[in-house]
């Protein structure tokens, strides 16, 4: 088309408004880099154990767990939806693979990993097919998992994981824990399926404005069905690092891991209101909560306060996100 | 600007009051679209001030501003008897005697005619007197309309009554100021008539009304003077008495849109037998009743009709976003079954729907993927995108459509409506779409991109694209489309294959039921 010459459409230059959208990003940015900051000033002026290279090691290692599940968390929340059974995955699948890993360390493995996507699945299907909410859908399902890991050995636990499987989830190469390891090695394949596939633009697509996704011919349930099973998945492989540091399986492993993979997600630039996150944002929501917790052990301060710490921590990422982010 | 202020000045010599309302300098830009570049407006007791001007000219912004659902970026409101204020929300604007007749009324359907009135009035712990109620409801209804019960429920009420309890709700709180946002689009002539009256009346008792519309013959009417807003900016502003007719569509859309609107550029009509698409019985239960239509390729078919006649739904339903219960779609005269959008796009149909930034857009993409939404089977080898391929074709499509800013890389919220929407329809002729159902394809559009948009959709039916349109704005219809079907509660009522005997007049008698079928 060759527009005529006379109706050239005034050009509106978005200059402030594009500019007033950069800033408060970039303020929430800044708002979490500043509160890490603070956070290691704080512990390192208080404490004279934090800010030593041991410990530090020592927070990769106990964030990893937390990262490894906040980068599926990452993934469900960029939808706009929300994983809350992520806690009872992580312990049903922890159980299972202890159970069978006395017999056959690869069958241990691939059933484990195969039961967090059967109830990623299970998630993604209800919340998909059958168009119940999310919330409500893993909240149950939190509640059915934690149950059926309590019913396989009437509650008990299960001692002695196998040696090798232990090397390979919560040992060290060159130094470094398997685990962080792991944790990055995930966050960066999912940094990538963001940026590189079609199932990742999906992804922003449908949390980004579903009903657009839907009229240009995007599958949702099955872009939806794919970041619960993911979610899953990742869920079973924090648990076999949990049981592999451990040494043992119980029943109730991964309780209340959702609230801090949520967090982790949100302090990591993930947004309640969808189309927004990235994977690697979630090992820095996973570090800060990490490195308050040890901060806070090293300062006797004990671990129910912790926890009011840490819902105060999530509550007020949650708070940034809705204030720089909310839109008319 | 300077010239039009200064001739509101002069206006003001009838009446020596100080004005009701004074809006001044109002400035307001969304997410890089200056919607209102410095607006002045005022309103005096007694008078019925027009508010016009296209989709996206500024008029809603305007209002949203008034009636505290946004603040302003900067400028000034005073109220009499308040002087300048900052109106929080819609609440507050309430208190401050300013109430809006909105275009969909927002009243609780379950609840009835008076509680409907003192919705939100009552304290939360207080007992509702209900019989009080009812008493005060009747007393505010009987000069506006002595026979609606105030017992009715809501949801039995039809649109004109509906506007009458929003506008009784307004009183109720003592309104002095009184906003209609196109308040006939959804009545018939008669209905339109009997609000005119009650207008009447509210400005004998002295209120003041501030009519926005864009139909002109509804504007002389009714109203004592006239603004004319285009792209953010007061264009005119006299006595309704001292502009004629032509010269405010000219203030209006602008010359060049103007005389496309006066002399139609129509292109060819369709070529020979061949149907692209063709609808036989097609029925949504409540929605639609057996719809049979036919576009030809190289064919522009306009859909007219009142808002809720079932023009947004039957696109919807022949693109597969909605169910239909019966009836057949054929698709180059075969028969197809469209379950879902991907069925559509399949089938080479696309839609371009009403609210883009809802329905089309994802706000926090950039163009390139925006554009991309609908191609992923292009775009994508065994899962990963082949990103190179699509930023090339997005180039093309920017330097084509002079698509500004020229940047893929941009949140396409950043852009204005008119590039949004080419945009859309780059999105669509990508995916090979020979079928294009626009639903309002220049809403919320500045006036120069709008006839953009309209010589290109004169191009895609030059190229032999078969297109089904839905314009609320007549002059578009008109000037646009080769055949023009009337849609009314649902049924397509009439079908024009001759355009050149019909008017604005009679298409709205027409959609309204006023003249009998032809």
């Amino acid at each position: 088309m060759t527009p005529p010459p006379s109706s050239a459409a005034p050009v509106e230059t978005p200059i402030t408004a594009q500019k007033k959208g950069i800033q408060l990003e970039w303020v929430r940015r800044a708002s979490v880099v500043v509160g890490v900051a603070l956070l290691f000033i704080i512990f390192s002026v208080l404490t004279s154990s934090f800010y030593q290279p041991a410990n530090l090691l020592d927070i990769l290692l106990q964030s990893s767990i937390n990262a490894m599940i906040a980068v599926g968390m990452t993934l469900v929340v960029m939808t706009r939806g929300i994983d809350l059974s992520v806690g009872s995955v992580v312990g049903l699948s922890s159980m299972i693979a202890a159970s069978l890993l006395q017999g056959n360390l690869v069958l241990g493995i691939a059933a484990g990993m195969l039961i967090g996507v059967f109830c990623g699945l299970v998630n993604g299907f209800l919340i998909a097919k059958l168009k119940l909410p999310d919330f409500i859908v893993t909240l149950g399902m939190l509640s059915i998992y934690r149950g059926a890991a309590l019913i396989y050995t009437d509650g008990k636990p299960i001692y002695g994981i196998d040696p090798l499987f232990r090397a390979i989830f919560a040992g060290e190469v060159a130094g470094i824990p398997t685990p962080v390891l792991l944790a990055l090695a995930i966050a960066v394949l999912a940094f990538l399926l963001v940026r590189y596939t079609a199932l990742g633009e999906q992804i922003i697509a449908v949390g980004g404005n579903e009903e657009a996704a839907r009229l240009s011919g995007i599958n949702i349930d099955r872009v939806k069905i794919c970041v619960y099973a993911i979610s899953g998945l990742l869920a079973s492989l924090a648990g076999f690092v949990l049981i592999g540091r451990v040494g043992a399986a119980e029943p109730i492993g991964g309780t209340g891991f959702e609230l801090q993979a949520i967090g982790a997600a949100v302090i990591g630039g993930a947004s309640l209101f969808g189309g927004e996150g990235n994977p690697l944002g979630s090992l820095v929501g996973a570090l800060t909560l990490g490195a308050m917790q040890n901060g806070l052990t090293l300062l006797n301060v004990p671990s129910f306060w912790q926890l009011v710490a840490t819902g105060v921590v999530v509550i007020l990422a949650v708070f940034a996100d809705q204030a720089t982010r909310r839109r008319k | 600007m300077t010239n039009s202020s200064q001739n509101m000045q002069l206006q003001g010599g009838d009446s020596s009051s100080k004005p009701l309302l004074e809006l001044r300098s109002i400035t307001k830009a969304f997410a890089g679209v200056q919607a209102l570049k410095g607006v002045d407006f005022d309103l005096k007791a007694g008078e019925v001030h027009a508010l016009m001007g296209e989709n996206g000219a500024g008029k809603s912004t305007l209002m949203k501003i008034l009636f505290g659902v946004q603040p302003p970026d900067s400028g000034t409101i005073a109220i009499e008897g308040h002087g300048e204020v900052a109106i929080d929300d819609p609440r507050h604007a309430l208190a401050l005697g300013v109430g809006l007749v909105s275009q969909e009324p927002s009243l609780v359907p379950q609840l009835d005619v008076a509680q409907n009135i003192f919705l939100g009035q009552t304290d939360a712990l207080s007992v509702v007197k209900r019989g009080e109620f009812r008493a005060r409801a009747k007393e505010i209804l009987k000069p506006l309309a002595p026979r609606l019960s105030v017992t009715t429920r809501v949801s039995s009420l039809g649109m004109a009554e509906l506007q009458v309890v929003e506008i009784a709700r307004t009183l109720a709180r003592g309104a002095k100021i009184i906003g209609f946002d196109e308040p006939t689009s959804s009545l018939t002539p008669a209905e339109r008539d009997g609000l005119f009256a009650l207008i009447r009346q509210l400005k004998g008792s002295g209120k003041g009304i501030i009519y926005i519309s864009h139909r002109i013959p509804e504007v002389y009417a009714i109203s004592d003077r006239v603004t004319v807003l285009r792209d953010g900016l007061v264009v005119a502003s006299r006595a309704t008495s001292e502009i004629d007719p032509d010269e405010l569509i000219n203030l209006i859309a602008g010359r060049r849109l103007a005389e496309e609107l006066h002399h139609p550029i129509k292109v060819d009509a369709g070529r020979g037998g061949s149907e692209a698409l063709k609808l036989e019985g097609v029925c949504a239960a409540g929605k639609l009743y057996d719809i049979n239509l036919t576009v030809r390729p190289g064919e522009i078919f306009g859909l007219a009709g009142l808002v809720g006649s079932g023009r947004t739904e039957l696109v919807r339903c022949i693109f597969g976003a909605d169910r239909k219960d019966a009836g057949t779609i054929f698709v180059n005269g075969k028969p197809l079954d469209i379950r879902r959008p991907s069925d559509a796009i399949a089938a080479g149909i696309a839609l371009i729907p009403e609210d883009r930034r809802k329905q089309a857009l994802v706000p926090v993409m950039d163009v390139e993927r925006n554009f991309g939404l609908a191609n992923y089977g292009q775009y994508a080898s065994s899962g990963f995108l082949r990103l190179k391929q699509r930023r090339k074709d997005i180039g093309r499509y920017i330097e084509e459509m002079a698509i500004r800013p020229r940047r893929a890389g941009v949140r396409i919220r950043n852009l204005s409506g008119g590039n949004q929407q080419k945009v859309v329809i780059a999105r669509w002729l990508q995916s090979g779409a020979r079928i294009l159902l626009f639903d309002e394809p220049t809403r919320g559009i500045d006036v120069g991109a709008k006839f953009e948009i309209h010589e290109l959709m004169r191009r895609l039916a030059k190229d032999g694209c078969a297109l089904l349109v839905i314009s609320s704005e007549l002059p578009e219809v008109l000037a646009l489309c080769n055949r023009i079907g009337i849609m009314r509660g649902g049924r397509l009522v009439n079908t024009f294959d001759d355009c050149s005997q019909l008017n604005e007049d009679l298409l709205m008698k027409y959609a309204s039921g006023e003249v009998a079928l032809v």
